[in-house]
């Protein structure tokens, strides 16, 4: 039953290792990401129409949705590739400019953004962004500082962000993380 | 527990400014996902992941503590980035499972 006067209290669910593969095109330079639920990551030059992929690398992630304990709505999050914190990058940037402004409150800015190429695949929307807020703000509940979510929408130019992405880095390597 | 507390009845080493809080509870992973996933807010997270984005997980979900085990060398742009974020960063000479034991001997879980 969905109630829409519900005050919604998040929980995370479906969770799923996955794989988040990035492939680039050498013909026309477009870069994608996209997730493999596979068991082994799919490494392979194929041709795609006009496009010749190769795989430039992988890592481990999730995917996941949010459902409210209280009344069972389910919010999918299918377009979320990953959640990056704002570690401040360009002066003109949108998203480092919040984050200035909410350090000093510590609220601190985490960037959800959705699969590459940003202009031709469906980035998150506005209830997306703030069920993600809530969840994350609702499980740090008795914490001294809040997390702010926005959309990558807000970058301009992805190169110039030095922001960190949560995934797991180097976990199939054969040797333990280095140092 | 207190995190001062703890830091001396186990001899951890402090490697950002330390700011105490209360623990609550422990969660033992070397996977960020699955701490982001999993991990319940004010735990205290073991792990031998060093790389910076450790710093984005504890903050997210505001954990109390990364207890980087094994005695493992943490770069200084991860120390850095915990210090600007306020994120508690300790280090243990001992194996995760061994400081685990001791933790749980001492009532923390
Ligand atoms: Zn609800
Ligand atoms: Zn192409």
């Amino acid at each position: 039953m969905q109630d829409e006067s519900c005050k919604h209290l998040w929980k995370i669910t479906n969770i799923k290792p996955c794989f988040i593969i990035n492939e680039f095109c050498y013909k026309c330079k477009k870069n994608t990401t996209y997730f493999s639920l596979e068991e082994r990551p799919p490494i392979e030059r194929y041709q795609e129409g006009e496009h010749f992929w190769n795989t430039l690398g992988y890592d481990q992630s999730i995917r996941f949705d949010l459902q409210c304990k209280k009344c069972g709505k389910l919010v999918k999050m299918e377009e979320l590739a990953g959640l990056m914190m704002c570690t401040g990058c360009e002066d003109n940037c949108k998203v480092y400019s919040l984050m200035k402004e909410l350090e000093k409150e510590r609220t601190w800015v985490y960037v959800a953004f959705g699969f590459l190429p940003f202009d031709e695949t469906k980035q998150l929307d506005k209830e997306q962004i703030s069920v993600l807020e809530d969840y994350f703000n609702q499980r740090r509940k008795s914490s001294t500082s809040k997390i702010k979510i926005v959309s990558g929408d807000l970058i301009e130019n992805f190169s110039l962000c030095y922001g960190n992405i949560i995934k797991d880095v180097d976990m199939l390597s054969s040797k333990p993380p280095e140092n | 527990m207190k995190l001062k507390e703890l830091i001396d009845k186990f001899e951890l080493k402090a490697l950002t400014n330390i700011e105490d809080t209360h623990i609550k509870g422990v969660y033992l992973s070397d996977m960020l996902s699955d701490v982001m996933s999993r991990a319940e807010s004010g735990s205290l997270w073991m792990t031998i992941q060093t790389h910076k984005n450790i710093v984005s997980v504890a903050n997210l979900i505001d954990l109390s503590a990364i207890i980087i085990t094994n005695g493992k060398n943490v770069p200084d742009g991860t120390i850095e980035l915990a210090n600007r974020f306020y994120v508690n960063i300790l280090s243990s000479p001992l194996p995760t499972y061994e400081l685990a034991i001791k933790l749980v001997e001492a009532g923390v879980k």
